[in-house]
């Protein structure tokens, strides 16, 4: 991010307790909110705290009429490496909330789990491993710094891969899944490998780059009707729960609940009138 | 053979290849509520000629298509409100998936390809594009919602490319080189002018293959996105068992050992 720009550290209590994230970073850039895995001595791993602050941030984000976007990165040097392995070790008891939610299948760490109808860009910088993945999995949009590396460790560690590998495969060619979850923490798929594969859509070099490239692209959508991005993202991720014609009529259903909307009518005259176009910014009912 | 029953469309016949040409290039083709008609039209026609065995698909101009025709949105006095309807019932027509089209269709994309035009992207069994092909959305940078056509797309390639392209909207273009590499698209065509003629060899290819068992392997594969992987393959079970005892099944394999073409039934 550029250094002069003016960044706002959340105030805002989380919910666990304390005045301000400890574990995660909190800023907005213009229309953009970033949301940084902020544990770098530990790969940014998470431990019980960062999965609670996770679920705040989304949140924060998300309800914030002024955040359009929002990139989702780390410090330092790892982009995200899963759950704190060394943490679960000391204290289980800290992790029985985040277990029992893994079991029942509600986990509320990444965008997709917290139904974050902003659109959300990963911006992946150094390693993404193991549980890191969920991020890359529940993101719209990916881009990656030319040196990350994707790779599970699941497997190796006696563990087993399941959510993240379940969204990927989803999104993208199933074998190069298969690949990174049985291999395991002997091979890493470079940034070019997955874009190739469409896992991600830009390899930014050099490195350093990423976060005023993520921000760049931020600009670029937050200048989109936010009204019918949020339709869009639940017409398209809704897409992945059915059978085609099921996923066309549920999408329809979207796409006529759009007509009628202030920015459907304001769209098309902004565009004749060749001026920016101006988008309702305060949400209409959600369902 | 030209036969111009249509305002909006070309229907051709060449050898064994129908050709259904998008004919407004004057509006980028973009497809007015009388295209729309003509499209269910044109496929059906197409798909019941008995000596069609391939379909292509692609437009006239410097445009393939843009999607829904908004100069008519805005100045006609019904706007989308006309397609309400159709779009609440699901009963669309103006695709050959829609129009349950059971012989192979080609889509050759031809320069511009945006919003609405992904629909015969997504729904076209084999897609190739000029070298000068450009696909983008820009539905949400004019206030409209991505749905339908991106979702029959992100079936058959990787889901973050369209997420992309629906969010970034007309700020951004893919050109036809990531399109074939993500596997959008499995062929560039250059220089340009050359399409027609590739999309044609392409069709000639592929009409020498037994029309029953392409109408049945269509049927296995585009019905496999209907379902789970188990249930998918319990329904293209049906579509497998279906071949045999056709003509087809055995002469394939005669013709192959008397090493000549095989005569396949209609």
């Amino acid at each position: 991010m550029k250094g002069s720009r003016p960044s706002v550290r959340s105030a805002r209590p989380s919910s666990a307790g304390a005045d301000v994230y400890e574990r995660l970073v909190v800023e907005r850039n213009g229309p953009v909110g970033w949301l940084i895995f902020d544990r770098p001595d530990v790969g940014n791993a998470m431990d019980a705290r960062m999965m609670t602050e996770l679920e705040e941030a989304w949140r924060e984000l998300d309800d914030d009429p002024a955040v359009r976007v929002i990139v989702n990165t780390g410090n330092g040097r790892n982009f995200q490496t899963g759950l704190d392995i060394a943490a679960l070790s000391r204290d289980k008891e800290a992790m029985t909330e985040q277990s029992r939610r893994t079991r029942d299948a509600e986990l509320r760490f990444t965008a997709w789990h917290n139904h974050v109808w902003t659109p959300v860009i990963a911006a992946v910088n150094g390693s993404c491993a193991g549980g890191g993945l969920h991020f890359v999995a529940d993101a719209d949009i990916v881009i990656a710094a030319s040196d990350a590396t994707f790779f599970d460790t699941h497997v190796s560690l006696g563990q087993a891969m399941s959510y993240e590998g379940v969204g990927l495969s989803h999104k993208m060619a199933f074998e190069p899944i298969m690949r990174m979850a049985l291999v395991g923490r002997s091979e890493r798929m470079p940034a070019s490998r997955a874009r190739q594969l469409g896992m991600i859509s830009q390899v930014v070099d050099p490195p350093d780059g990423l976060r005023d490239a993520a921000q760049e692209l931020a600009e670029k959508v937050a200048k989109n009707s936010p009204a019918a991005m949020r339709a869009t993202k639940k017409a398209l991720w809704g897409a992945l729960e059915h059978g085609l014609t099921d996923a066309c009529r549920a999408g329809a259903q979207e796409l006529v609940d759009m007509w009628g909307h202030p920015d459907q009518n304001e769209g098309p005259l902004a565009f004749a009138e060749k001026r920016p176009a101006v988008w309702q910014t305060t949400q209409l009912e959600e369902s | 053979m030209t036969f111009s029953k249509f305002d909006t469309l070309i229907v051709e016949r060449h050898g064994p290849v129908g050709w259904l040409i998008n004919n407004r290039p004057e509006q980028l083709n973009a497809m007015s509520s009388h295209m729309r008609d003509e499209f269910g039209d044109a496929w059906l026609e197409l798909d019941a000629d008995p000596d069609v065995k391939v379909i292509v698909h692609t437009g006239e101009g410097r445009a393939f298509q843009t999607g829904v025709d908004v100069q008519e949105l805005a100045t006609d006095g019904v706007g989308m409100e006309r397609y309400r309807e159709s779009v609440e019932n699901w009963d669309l027509h103006f695709t050959a998936w829609q129009q349950g089209v059971e012989k192979p269709v080609i889509t050759a994309v031809n320069g511009i390809c945006a919003g609405g035009a992904f629909h015969w992207v997504a729904e076209a069994d084999i897609v190739i594009a000029a070298s000068d092909a450009q696909f983008f959305d820009p539905h949400v940078s004019v206030g409209q919602v991505v749905a339908v056509e991106a979702i029959a797309l992100l079936r058959k390639m990787p889901f973050e490319a369209v997420m992309r392209m629906a969010l970034v909207g007309r700020y951004e273009r893919m050109n036809a080189e990531r399109a074939y590499e993500l596997g959008m698209i499995s062929q560039i065509v250059d220089p340009p002018e050359k399409l027609r003629e590739v999309a044609q060899q392409l069709g000639e290819t592929i009409a020498k293959n037994s029309p029953a068992a392409m109408r049945a392997t269509k049927e296995a594969l585009w019905g496999a996105l209907e379902y789970g992987l188990t249930d998918g393959c319990r329904a293209g079970a049906q579509q497998l068992v279906s071949m045999w005892g056709h003509p087809d099944q055995t002469e394939g394999p005669l013709a192959f050992a008397e090493k000549r073409e095989p005569r396949w039934a209609p």
